[in-house]
């Protein structure tokens, strides 16, 4: 008897175990690879992101945030000006916020645009070079900004700035008072002191989060800016317009019995006035009563139309913080109470439990100063690959729209009439139009000051929110650093 | 028709290729010295000092191996030795890039007066490969040519069925030699190490391995007729004498021993795949095949079922879902798996308590067994990162996974030398395969056929189970990666192996006495 027949079938059958293997190999090398390579628990993620140079984020064409080759063939990150940047930028360190974070990918070369682009690069396994980021932020007056709200805002309190070109979209500032520096805790990932430095910024000093930016990421009481909403949402459903008469005598609170003043008595704030003066002038009574035919859900619809209740994303991953018109809120024992009477006629005028971004109060500015369209905000303009291809450019898209063209520009002449004869007259000259807003926060808190606008006047380009926490009111705590900026913008 | 074994016969060159091997292994030691350089100049920029005294030194061994197998069995199969070179010079490569890398923690460890064992060492791995091409050297001058049966040692591959039950029982005992106490050691787990004062820990089941092919190659010769013939038929199969069935039973209960005690998954695989092959071989009777695999079912299954032997259980959970036991994860009775690893509050209470094995203590209070996949995630990331082609010798990070240049070269070569290089590899292992059962089917014996048939299928499955095991294709189970791995029990059997086959092929290749018909009543008698 032979065995040649099973010995055949068996070397066959050991053939097929090394095929077995190769095939394997391939799955796992193959097809498997990204994944693994991008797997979590991959160290190689965390050690190999300091090889190689990430991307440069310049504007204007002044670099602010690149890599620098420490030693040991490992880069750290350098800022400049990092604080002034920060609410922009954000910061890299493995983990990364804003702009860092949103183009991680295209700025450390792992991106498929890059990688498709280079598709042999890839084949070979090489890895391709960060693309560089071209911001839309305007770099003089994002450091103007900074300054004066440094300037403007009490000590340990808050202030902010945002600035948006109303046709595209692009932001030209978002500055925040305080913020941090990330050269502090990112430059150099094998410094042990940058997580202690960073766990210490990130528990802030009372209300101050250096982490967390005053411009996008953070909500206030947005004062009788508001009211720009609210005339937008009074025209559009109680067919108000300009000359309409308002009850702006004093408005007694239906459920406490209490008074909602207004901030002075006298002028049109004394017993009746149209509509248009009533908003010049800031009569808190006329919006608390409009609020209140409004209903409190017809308000909360009507803010979704500027983009209030929902997180609004500026980049991929990078989102605003919510600002909210709530119907109602969870008390200290986590029960949930409906928005009363009384505090409807308080969130008319922007108090209670209204929040907002000054991002959030600048597109709502940008609705009026852009015939009723609000623009996608973003700050990203291009991505350029080393060789000087665009990777990615910014296509501005239209976000909300949110008012008529009518309506916006009856709006245009009343925050014109803000400035040349309301509460805000102490800023003309500055060519900038808006409303301010003066935010009660609370006993022994400094009042949140706002000045929410467009420019220039005659022709409005830019939109803006300056929010600065202090004593006193947004005509002069916010005002005149809303001024300061747009000079530096417009120049 | 005459028999496949024939015609191969038939067709063999019947002379000499001894230039063609030269040829072949001056391509073997060009890639091993171009892999040395490569790692010198990825790394510093200039040709290493590692390539002369390393490279070189396995260059002269190779040559004096190729003069030997030249002038002893000129008629062997021509591609076998270079192949095991170029493979034995790329683990060595390999083995030298990482301990660039690790031996700065192994002096570390010295200097603090403890030894690491995990610590690539090219200089001891030139030691072995020294030591493994000197047993292929001393082993074919021992196995002499069956023409010259008056040389001072007569032993062929064919003297061992003399042998038959003595070689079986020396593989047993060298089995159970890490089981003895004193002797035996327990590394990672398995109790497969005996350690030799002086000459450091061997692993006796390497060689085991061998003489087991000898012993089944000397037993089913006998028992074959018996195995293949006589049986009850029943349905498709017919079923053996129990007679006959009694020491496939011993065997596999032997194997299921050695996967109790040493908690050696993969020897125990290997020895039993290797058996039932070589009684497939011996019989050609499927029903074997079928008897074979059942028992390795109901092995499996009970093994599975012991409380103490939450191991088996274990290595497949792991090989489900890597995933989840990274860093610790403890495999619940439930058969849920729940992390304790350094970041879990179970894990912290007992580390806190000062606990050498705060995981493993941390899952037996929850009633878990405790398994920590780390090591083979961290080799499937490793094979991540080669992708296609690789990153290239000395650029890559395969230092990361845990015994990197022993249980896990595979994807240590994997990354830096990428598919590309791990297809070659394995293309050369399939070739080693396929050339030793073609020498197995030319051979004119069939004690010959069956230990050259599986001493090729041994290599066949140990490279399986092992790579199987790092690609996560199967369970892990350690076994060593041959001639690739660290390490002077696999390199010298290994090298033995090849040298049983080159031995063997010019047995088959080389050309029939002629009878010397002139010389009148002179009349030569093969001794084959």
């Amino acid at each position: 008897m032979n065995m040649d027949k099973p010995l055949r079938r068996v070397a066959i059958f050991a053939l097929l175990l090394i095929f077995g293997l190769m095939a394997q190999v391939n799955y796992v090398q193959g097809s498997q690879a990204e994944d693994l390579r991008t797997d979590a628990n991959n160290p190689r993620l965390y050690a190999d992101i300091f090889k190689t140079p990430r991307g440069q984020i310049s504007a204007g064409g002044e670099v602010l945030v690149s890599s620098k080759e420490i030693d040991d063939e490992e880069y750290g990150r350098f800022y400049k000006d990092g604080a002034v940047f920060f609410p922009v930028t954000g910061y890299f360190q493995g983990g990364s916020t804003q702009v860092e974070r949103a183009y991680s990918g295209l700025l450390s070369g792992d991106d498929s645009r890059i990688k498709n682009q280079r598709w042999f690069d890839t084949f070979i396994g090489k890895s391709a070079e960060g693309a560089d980021l071209e911001l839309s932020i305007d770099t003089d007056a994002q450091r103007t900004a900074y300054e004066r709200l440094k300037q403007a805002t009490s000590p340990g309190r808050r202030g902010g700035a945002v600035v948006m070109d109303v046709e595209t979209g692009a932001l030209k500032v978002a500055a925040s008072w305080p913020s941090a520096d990330p050269n502090q805790f990112a430059n150099d990932p094998r410094n042990e002191k940058s997580g202690e430095r960073l766990e210490q910024l990130n528990e802030g000093d009372g209300v101050q989060k250096p982490l967390v930016d005053n411009a996008l990421s953070q909500t206030f009481p947005p004062g009788s800016s508001f009211k720009i909403l609210m005339s937008a949402l009074g025209m559009s459903e109680l067919g108000l317009d300009g000359s309409s008469n308002q009850d702006t005598s004093k408005l007694v609170l239906p459920e406490s019995g209490q008074t909602l003043p207004n901030s002075h008595e006298g002028g049109a704030c004394g017993s009746s006035a149209p509509l248009r003066a009533a908003f010049i002038e800031s009569c808190n009574t006329s919006f608390g009563r409009m609020a209140l035919e409004l209903t409190i859900e017809k308000v909360n619809e009507g803010g979704k139309k500027f983009g209030f209740g929902e997180r609004v994303e500026i980049e991929p991953d990078f989102f605003a913080a919510q600002s909210a018109i709530p119907v109602s809120h969870l008390n200290e024992q986590g029960e949930e109470v409906k928005t009363g009477q009384d505090a409807t006629a308080r969130s008319g005028i922007g108090q209670q439990n209204v929040t907002s971004t000054p991002l959030q109060m600048a597109m709502v500015a940008a609705a009026v100063a852009n015939d009723g369209v609000i623009m996608n905000p973003y700050v990203v303009e291009k991505g350029l690959a080393q060789d000087q291809s665009e990777v990615y450019s910014a296509d501005p898209s239209e976000y909300k729209k949110a008012m008529s063209e009518d309506q916006a520009k009856e709006l245009q002449d009343w925050m014109r009439g803000v400035v040349t004869e309301g509460t805000a007259t102490n800023l003309q000259g500055m060519n900038i139009a808006g409303k301010t807003g003066t935010a009660e926060q609370g006993e022994g808190i400094p009042n949140a000051r706002w000045f929410v606008g467009f420019s220039p006047v005659d022709d409005p380009k830019y939109a803006f929110a300056v929010m600065t926490e202090g004593p006193g009111g947004g005509a002069n705590g916010a005002g005149p650093v809303a001024g300061a900026i747009m000079r530096q913008v417009l120049k | 028709m005459s028999s496949l074994g024939e015609q191969i016969r038939a067709r063999l060159p019947y002379q000499r290729r001894n230039a063609a091997s030269l040829v072949l292994l001056v391509f073997a030691m060009v890639l091993t010295l171009s892999a040395f350089a490569e790692v010198g100049l990825a790394r510093d920029g200039s040709i290493p000092a590692g390539m002369f005294g390393y490279g070189g030194g396995l260059v002269v061994l190779a040559v004096s191996a190729y003069f030997v197998q030249m002038k002893f069995a000129p008629y062997a199969d021509p591609v076998l030795l270079p192949l095991a070179v170029a493979l034995n010079g790329i683990g060595f490569a390999t083995i030298y890039r990482l301990d660039l890398d690790t031996s700065a923690d192994w002096k570390q460890a010295a200097l603090n007066g403890r030894t690491l064992e995990d610590a690539a060492n090219a200089a001891d791995q030139l030691m072995w490969t020294f030591v493994g091409i000197g047993m292929f050297v001393a082993a074919l001058l021992i196995m002499r040519d069956t023409d010259k049966s008056d040389a001072p040692l007569s032993f062929t591959p064919k003297t061992a069925q003399r042998y038959t039950y003595l070689i079986g029982l020396g593989a047993i005992i060298m089995l159970l030699l890490p089981v003895v106490p004193g002797l035996g050691n327990t590394v990672n787990g398995a109790r497969v190490w005996i350690q030799i004062p002086g000459v450091g820990g061997l692993q006796p089941a390497e060689f085991a391995k061998l003489m087991m092919v000898a012993f089944f190659a000397g037993y089913l010769v006998n028992k074959r007729q018996a195995m293949s013939l006589i049986g009850k038929k029943f349905g498709p199969l017919s079923l053996p004498r129990l007679r006959d069935l009694g020491p496939v039973l011993v065997i596999w209960f032997f194997c299921l021993g050695v996967l109790f005690i040493q908690k050696d998954l993969g020897t125990a695989l290997l020895f039993f795949g290797l058996f039932v092959s070589m009684l497939y071989i011996a019989t050609q009777r499927l029903s074997w095949i079928m008897i074979g695999l059942g028992l390795l079912a109901v092995g499996v299954f009970v093994a599975m079922q012991l409380p103490f032997m939450g191991h088996v259980d274990q290595r497949i959970s792991i090989w489900q879902n890597p995933t989840a036991y990274f860093d610790g994860g403890c495999l619940l009775d439930s058969g849920e798996v729940v992390p304790v690893n350094p970041n879990t509050e179970i894990y912290e209470k007992f580390a806190a308590q000062g606990s050498q094995f705060p995981g493993t203590a941390a899952c037996a209070e929850l009633g878990g067994a405790f398994s920590d996949s780390r090591q083979l995630m961290m080799g499937l990331f490793s094979l991540g990162e080669g992708g296609v082609l690789g990153t290239g010798l000395g650029q890559g990070e395969p230092w990361r996974t845990p015994l990197a240049f022993s249980d896990f070269i595979f994807t240590s070569i994997g990354e830096e030398l990428g598919l590309t290089g791990l297809m070659a590899l394995l293309l050369m292992y399939g070739l080693i395969v396929q050339r030793g059962m073609k020498t197995a089917l030319a051979a004119r014996d069939s004690y010959l056929k069956l230990f050259a048939g599986g001493v090729s299928f041994v290599l066949a499955l140990q490279v399986f189970v092992i790579v199987g095991g790092v690609t996560k294709l199967i369970p892990l189970t350690g076994l060593t990666t041959p001639f690739l791995s660290q390490g002077g029990s696999s390199m010298m059997a290994n090298w033995i192996l090849i040298a049983i086959l080159v031995r063997m092929s010019h047995d088959a290749r080389k050309p029939a006495p002629q009878a010397i018909q002139d010389e009148g009543m002179t009349q030569i008698v093969s001794t084959r």
